[in-house]
Parts: structure tokens; sequence; C-alpha cells
């Protein structure tokens, strides 16, 4: 919790603000799940798996990225941090290669990161996911708000956020697109599907964050050389106290039944007209009958 | 006669000489400190090696005005007048010391006068005299009547033509009413003489003829210390900056980027005026604002808002305005050092001080972020610059504090430096539907595994490796080199961009990983020598890697193809009947002078019939996609820099537009199908041309 909440109003920090955190006195302490992915932008036909193991197999060359609503819960912690300033730590579950995409949000703006590494977190599903986070979290302890991306890049459960908030038992706002601290209260605006709503929620809470939220950063600064040259800690099951039980797979809650790349039809089909308005109608009256 | 050995009210001269040019110094010299200190206000910069360089360089560009003939076309022949003046002038320049300082101020008049030097001299100022007052009508009707589009009117201008104007006709003036007066009767200097023998004639008497002499004499005296006060508070002050910034020129590149230092930084790049380094500050006083940039700058013809020659005179009134303040801050600095150590805050400081009126910020008010945005970074305006300003690196300083300190950039440019950052290369998503080694693929290539080394490295580039219509010139490229017999390796997927768009759209830092990450590769596969066919890789590696420790030997394949050719072993055999023009990359062109290579190796080529464009070698226009905006959307309601360029290719009549650079190669394909000739015009890179013309092994 913030030691000094009084010094929140809103967007604009009183005069001696900066004085006071000078001195030491932290403000919000938010934690952010990241995860690696595959790089959405590999052309289509490059996308290979492999049936059998049911795994994708990477193309040769392409580095993976941080998923991209991971990055803009990255970039909501970074204005707040902004705002209010305090403390942004980082955590990824994944291979070792996740520390690149704790870098990448160390040097978007994040203070601390930590790679949760350990092959008996290798294939968990959204539940087992959510466990080890939450044992993580748990660790760091001491936090304002946690934040995830509304779903992976990859897979696009959307489940880990929810169920995250269910372990650490602490309120939880899906999909949103603008955060603002108040006080002891998040003010959060969430998308729904013909438009949006605002909710408050006292923290500590978790928010999921939508792509509404607006691009993220380009991390650009000294933060940007900093964060190569840093060694990210990884973290094991028994460093975060998580139990095998929890982690077997024998237990999960869902499986995996079958992968497979989606066949995609392109038809091409030129509407042509004697002028371009007329051709723009001939479009739109065929477009019509397709919705 | 020495009008100074007489008295005036009981005066005498010599106080009178001596007051006058004691004030008129003072004057001088207070203001040339005022500069001198403004100027210091920029960071450090080391442009003091190589001496003896730099004076030879000065005075080889100065001297015989090489720096305003190199300007000099059909339609603009002002650089001749221009030469003229400076030599004319300098030419009385000396006489002022000889003739008013010596002569006159030290009463040495009898010694030099009536010497056969004093004849020879004056009949050549007389000359002198006559041709810098026809360069003077000349430069006032393209002023003021002609109206050429590069110079604006002002009253400045105006006033240094009168008063140069003005001390030719006194000079004249002071002979004839001189020798009219005291009776002399000679025929040298001609003019002098020619005058005085009509005064003669007039019966005028003597007295008022001396009278008049005198009265010419002193005015004529005091133009001159008038114009040494005037020129450092004038636009006027190129006659002294410009003499310096040719001292301080850059004697390598053209274009110098200095890396950000790492340590120390508080701010990125130039957000304010003393951000920049004091060549910087400089270069905006030898600006004599002749706008020779202006109409030379692709992104001003293409209708955008950038004038290079706007941003430097505004950048120059900002300092002017704006340094009296810094520098007074600057000796507060100390003061203020002293109250923080008290306890206060800053903050606290701040709230105790009435805010005072907003002043001008840097970018935005003095320079425009849509000015610093259009930039192609060509090099025109640097390349046909007389006084050697370097207008790029202040672009680029001021997109680094953009990108880096403020996180303020095109979306568009955003959308390409994250691709840099996170995908090695600035191409992404749709725009690509090849991965980095794809080309190689059922290739017998060469591709170096870790361990693998290789002397030489066919360097492919971004565009050459990911873009399908250029991933045809690199096939090409590596058949020819097979069949030139170079033994070469590639890198294939392990290829990342060289960090150039990077680096020219302000991410430093983003440009500094990937140089030292680059150079650590080569080092790794222990590469000696680098052929690339992207100029702008070529400029990059070659000019900017040697900074961050990596100094390989870096071709352009257009310099190892001409030489392979000269060698004998590439023969290029085949006919190739096509009309076609060359199209000089920038970055190949101005930035490396590499103009001859291209054009020997399409002469190599039989029954190539080559036209040069109107605009080609160092006056070659740009084709719109250098520094980084190839990726970053033109500004709309604008032309297109790439149409305005096909233009210039139709106008040759070819049917075949060559080039040698990957950005150029897209940029003409775009605009051939923008304009629906697809079917009568070909864009193709040279490497294309040389394959089809070599004999088929």
């Amino acid at each position: 919790m913030p030691e000094h909440p009084e010094y929140f109003h809103g967007s604009r920090a009183p005069y001696g603000h900066e004085a006071l955190i000078r001195r030491g006195v932290t403000s919000m302490h938010t934690i952010v799940c990241v995860k690696q992915v595959l790089d959405p932008e590999i052309p289509p036909a490059k996308f290979k798996i492999d049936p059998g193991t049911k795994q994708v197999i990477p193309p040769p060359g392409v580095p993976p990225v941080i998923s991209v609503f991971d990055e803009r819960a990255v970039e909501a912690a970074c204005r707040l941090k902004d705002k209010h300033k305090g403390k942004i730590t980082v955590i990824s579950m994944g291979s070792a290669k996740a520390a690149d995409v704790i870098k990448h949000a160390l040097s978007m703006g994040a203070d601390d990161g930590f790679v949760l590494q350990d092959e008996a977190f290798e294939g968990l599903d959204s539940f087992g996911t959510a466990y080890v986070l939450g044992k993580a979290i748990q660790k760091i302890g001491g936090y304002d708000l946690v934040l995830c991306g509304r779903q992976a890049a990859d897979w696009g459960a959307g489940q880990v956020g929810s169920i995250l908030a269910e372990i650490l038992g602490i309120p939880v706002v899906t999909l949103a697109c603008a955060i603002e601290a108040v006080d002891k209260t998040l003010k959060v605006k969430r998308m729904v599907k013909d438009g949006y709503e605002v909710l408050e929620a006292p923290m500590p809470c978790l928010v999921t964050v939508s792509s509404e939220i607006g691009l993220p950063r380009l991390p650009a600064g000294m933060a940007l050389m900093l964060a190569r040259k840093k060694q990210i800690p990884v973290w094991k099951a028994q460093d975060i106290g998580a139990e095998s039980s929890q982690l077997d797979k024998a237990n999960a809650h869902t499986e995996v039944t079958g992968l497979s790349v989606p066949t995609r039809k392109t038809e091409c089909e030129i509407i042509a007209g004697n002028t371009p308005g007329e051709a723009a109608a001939n479009l739109a009256s065929k477009l019509i009958k397709l919705i | 006669v020495n009008p100074v050995s007489a008295t005036y009210w009981g005066i005498s001269g010599y106080a009178i000489f001596w007051v006058l040019f004691a004030i008129a110094i003072g004057l001088f010299v207070q203001r040339a400190y005022f500069l001198f200190r403004l100027m210091r206000l920029g960071n450090p910069e080391n442009r003091f090696d190589r001496i003896g360089q730099r004076i030879k360089t000065m005075l080889v560009e100065v001297v015989p005005q090489w720096c305003s003939l190199k300007t000099v076309t059909q339609k603009d022949l002002a650089g001749i007048g221009h030469a003229l003046l400076f030599w004319g002038f300098s030419l009385f320049l000396i006489s002022y010391i000889i003739f008013i300082g010596l002569a006159g101020g030290l009463g040495l008049s009898p010694v030099i006068e009536g010497t056969p030097f004093e004849t020879v001299y004056s009949s050549i100022l007389d000359i002198a005299a006559l041709w810098v007052i026809i360069v003077l009508i000349w430069a006032a009707i393209r002023r003021y009547v002609v109206r050429a589009e590069r110079l604006q009117i002002s009253a400045e201008a105006a006033i240094i033509l009168i008063v140069v104007f003005c001390l030719m006709v006194l000079h004249i003036c002071i002979e004839g009413f001189g020798f009219a007066g005291s009776g002399v009767s000679k025929d040298w200097p001609p003019v002098g003489a020619a005058f005085a023998h009509f005064l003669s004639g007039t019966g005028i008497s003597k007295s008022a003829l001396i009278g008049v002499y005198r009265g010419a004499w002193w005015l004529h005296y005091a133009l001159i210390l008038g114009f040494m006060v005037y020129i450092p508070r004038s636009k006027h002050l190129h006659v002294l900056a410009s003499l310096v910034n040719a001292f301080f020129k850059p004697l390598g590149p053209k274009v110098v980027l200095e890396p950000i230092p790492l340590e120390g930084a508080e701010t990125f790049g130039a957000s304010r005026i003393q951000d920049f380094t004091w060549k910087d500050l400089l270069d905006l006083y030898a600006c004599a604002v002749c706008g020779r940039c202006h109409v030379n700058c692709p992104a001003q013809l293409s209708g955008k808002t950038l004038s290079p020659r706007e941003v430097i005179h505004n950048l120059k009134e900002h300092l002017l305005e704006a340094g009296p303040e810094l520098l007074a801050s600057k000796l507060n600095g100390k003061a203020e050092a002293s109250l923080e150590s008290t306890g206060e805050t800053p903050a606290e400081i701040q709230a105790g001080t009435q805010p005072k009126a907003q002043p001008k910020t840097m970018i935005g008010d003095v320079v425009t972020e849509e000015e610093i945005w259009a930039c192609t970074t060509c090099g025109a305006c640097q390349e046909v610059c007389p006084v050697n300003i370097e207008h790029i690196r202040k672009i680029i300083d001021m997109r680094r504090n953009l990108v880096l300190s403020q996180s303020k950039m095109p979306e568009s440019a955003q959308l390409m430096l994250r691709n840099m950052q996170q995908r090695g290369h600035p191409w992404a998503g749709i725009q690509s539907m090849r991965l980095r080694g794809d080309w190689t693929s059922d290739q017998e290539l060469k591709v170096l595994a870790e361990g693998d080394n290789a002397d030489t490295l066919f360097w492919v580039g971004c565009t050459g490796a990911l873009v399908e219509r250029n991933v045809k010139a690199t096939l090409s490229m590596t058949r020819v080199l097979k069949a030139a017999g170079v033994d070469f390796g590639v890198l294939g997927e392990a290829e990342t961009c060289c960090g150039d768009p990077a680096r020219r759209a302000g991410y430093e830092f983003q440009f500094q990983i990937m140089a030292e990450q680059n150079i650590e590769i080569f080092k790794s596969h222990d590469i000696k020598e680098i052929i690339t066919s992207c100029p702008h890789c070529y400029n990059t590696l070659k000019h900017e890697y040697p900074t961050f420790g990596g100094d390989f030997r870096v071709v352009h394949y257009t310099e190892l193809i001409a030489d392979l050719i000269r060698q004998g072993k590439l023969k290029l055999t085949n006919e190739l009947n096509s009309k076609l023009t060359y199209h000089d990359p920038c970055y190949l062109g101005r930035y490396n002078s590499v103009y001859q290579e291209p054009r020997r190796i399409l002469q190599a080529i039989p029954k190539t019939k080559l036209e040069e464009m109107e605009r080609s070698r160092d006056k070659g226009f740009c084709c719109g996609g250098g520094g980084g905006l190839m990726w970053i959307e033109e500004q709309p309601g604008t032309t297109k820099i790439n149409q305005m360029r096909l233009e210039d290719v139709l106008k040759t009549g070819a049917e075949t537009v060559v080039t040698a650079c990957p950005y150029c190669l897209q940029m003409f394909e775009d605009s051939i199908e923008h304009k629906g000739l697809k079917d009568s015009m070909k864009a193709r890179d040279l490497v294309e041309l040389v394959e089809a013309a070599m004999q088929q092994p």
C-alpha cells in the first residue's frame, strides 16, 4: 500500500512531491505478468506445427517477442509510474529466453524483473500458469496492483488474469482501456461490446489490459542500454514454494486434443465500374450482401 | 596630401582618426566577444585535429573562391558574381590597411606616395572598383528586379550593397579630387586619373577640390569603420564566420554523427539551442541566407514545410534572442548551486518565483516537428552550401531528442523503430512475406554458421533480403560475384539491420546496440572485407562502424564490379539495346563520391545509351527514401518526392532507370506503378543489368 496516499490527487502531484520521492517514500508498486510468444508478424505461410507433439515449430532466425497485450500492460504500468512514481516489477514464466521480454519491459521503464523457469512449468494450462505466477507474486509481496494482458497473443485463452486474481484473493477488472489511481482506489475504464464502463476497485487489485489503452512506448532512453546488460534472476519451483502436486499435468483442468494450421481460402474479385464512384457503389452493394 | 595630417576645428586629424578607430574597434570587439561567448554555450567537440590540413583546406576553398564557384549552374551564375566581389573587395581590404592605416593614420604617406607600388596597386584597385560596381548592379537587379527564388528581400542585403557601392564611388572620387586638387597630372591609376583630368577641365578652384577630397576621404574612412561595426551585427557576419567555418569543416565523411555518450548525459539530442555543439552554433553565424539549400532540398521542392535555409536562419535568430539570458544564467550557475545545497528542493524554489513569459521552445516554436521529420538526409543542402554548414546532424540531433527523451514521433516512424528494436530490421508484417534467411534457400552459397570463417562477406541488407523485388537483385548479385570468381560468404538468417534507419530517425541507442552486435558477428567470422549492395549499409559500415571498433574494408558492389571489369575478370558481352538513365543514390554519390564507377559499368555494357538527367551526380535529386523516410509516411498534401524524380527520368526519354540502391529501386517501382507506366518504364538495379550482359557461364 502507498505509505503516503494523500499525495495522489489525480493527475497532478503537489509541489514537494518529488522531494518526498527522493527521500525514499515509495508509492505505487505494480507487478506486471508478461509472456514471450512467437512473433505474430511472421508471415502466415511460415507458420508450422508438429501435429504429433501438438507444438509450434518456430521458424529459424525469428526472435520471439513480448505478447502484444502484455506489452500494453507494461505501458499501462509505466503511465501510472509517470504520474505517481513508484515501482514496477515484471515477471515472466517461460524459457531462459524469457529474460529478453523482461529486459524489454525494463527498457520501457520497469524497475525489476524475474524469470520463472522450471521443467515443471512447461506445458502448464491456464490454471497451472496462474498458480505459478501467484506464488511468485506472493513471494515479491507488497504490491498495489497486478497487471496482465487481456490474453496471450499465441493461445488467446484470456483466463490467467482472472484465475490469478482468484488465487491472490483480490478484485479483478478485465479488458481495461484506461486506468487511473485515486487515493487507494483504482478507476478502470473497461471495454464492453457496445462501448465502455467505468469501474472502481480498491487496491490491491488485478487488471487485465486491452489494446485500446494505446500504443506502447518505444524503449528509447538510457534504460534501453542499461537493460541490455542486466542479469535477470531466474526463480525455480522451489524458489517460489510451488508445490509439485499443483504442477502435475494430471491435475490440469484443460487438455490440448489437437492443433492445426487453419486453411485459408482466398478468392479475389475485381469490382469494376466505369467511374471510381460507380466502382465504389458496386463494391458497397456487394459488401452489404455479405453482411 | 594626407588629410589626416591636417587639423580640423583645431583638433589634430590624427586624434580624430584614432579616436574613431578606437570606437569602431571597440564596438567590433564587443560584438565579436559576445558572439564568441554565445558560441561557447554549445557542447564541446574536437575539431582541432590536423591543423595544417585545415588551414590548407580553408585557403584552397576560400582564396580561389571554390566555395561559391562550385555552386554555379547554367541557371544560377551568382557564384561568379560572389567570386568577383570577394576578390575585388579583398584587394580593397588590403588597400585600406596600406593606404588608410599606414599612409593616413600613421602618416607614412610620404613614403608610400609616388612609389611604383602605389601606382600599380591603385591601378588594379581602379579596375577592381569598376568590376565591383558592375557586380553590385547585377546583384541588385537579381535581388530586386529578377527576384531569384532562393533570395529573400531584406534590408541587410540592401544596406551592404549600398555601402559597398558608396565605398567604390568614394574611392574614385578621392583619387579624382585628390589628383585634381593637388595639381598632379598622371595617367595611372586610369579611372582616377581620367576623372582628375575631367575635374581640372571644369575650372573648379583647387581649394574647393581639396575640400571635397578631404570630405570624401573622411566619409570613406567613416564608412569603412561603420562597415566593420555593422558586419558582426548582420547576416554579413558570414564574411568572417564562413572563413572560420571552412577551417573547422569535417575533413572526412561529410555527415558526421557523434555517438551519444553513455555516461553523464541528462537529456539526449538537442531540445535547447545549447544542446548543439559549438561547431553547430558557428554554422549558424556562417549562414548568409543565400538560399541555395532552399532551392535544392527535396522536401522543400515537394511542398513540405521544411526549408534548410529557414531552419538555420531561425536557429540563429533564436540563439541571438535566447543567448543573453543563457549567458546570464550560466554566470549565475554557481550561485544557484549554492542555493540548492541549503536543502531547498528545486520544486520549492520554483514555487517561490513568479512564472515568467513562456520562453520559446526550440523544437516546436523555432523548428517544427513537421520540419524535423521531413528531411530525407539526402545531403543536397550540405553539398551546395558555400559555407560548409552541416544541416543534417542538427536535424538528427533534434530527432534524437524527440525519440529518446520525449518519445514523440510520427506513428509510422514508431512502428519502424519498434521493428528495429524487436525484430532487427525495419520491414515487418504484411510488408514482408519473407524471413531473413529465405533468400538463401536453394542457392549454392557459403552461409556462415557459428565458427565458420570467411575473408569476404557479402552483406545483403534488410531490403535486399526481405522485399521480393529486391531479392531478385540480391540473387543477381550472388551470380555475378560467382561468375567473377569472388569467394564470399553470407550471413543468411543471422544478418540483422546495419542500424542506418534507426540512426537517421534519431533512435541512437538502438543503432549503437546494432553496430556493436554486428561488429561482434564480423569479428567472430574473422571477416576482412565486406561487399554491400545497399549504399546506406555501405556508408554506415564504412564510416560509422569504425567509431565502435569495427574497422573493415568496405566496398560497394559498383566499386567492386567496376574493378572486376577493369581487370578482365568480368566480361560484359551481351548487347543491351536500351536507352537508360542512371539515378545517383545519395548515400553512394554525395555521401561517398562514387559517381564514376556505376557509369563506367554501364559504359562497359555493349550498346547501352546512357542519358544523364539534368539533376545528376552531386546535384542528383533524392528518391525520397533516405533518412528513415522509406518507412515514415510522407506528409499529406504534398507532392511525393519519388514522383518528382520519376518526372526527371521521363524527361530524358529513357526506357529504363538504373540505380544501385534498394531504397531507390523501391521508390522508382512505386512511382512507376503509381503513374501507370509499368509497360513502358522499367526500374532496374545496376547489378541486374550486369548479370544480363555478362557471359553466361
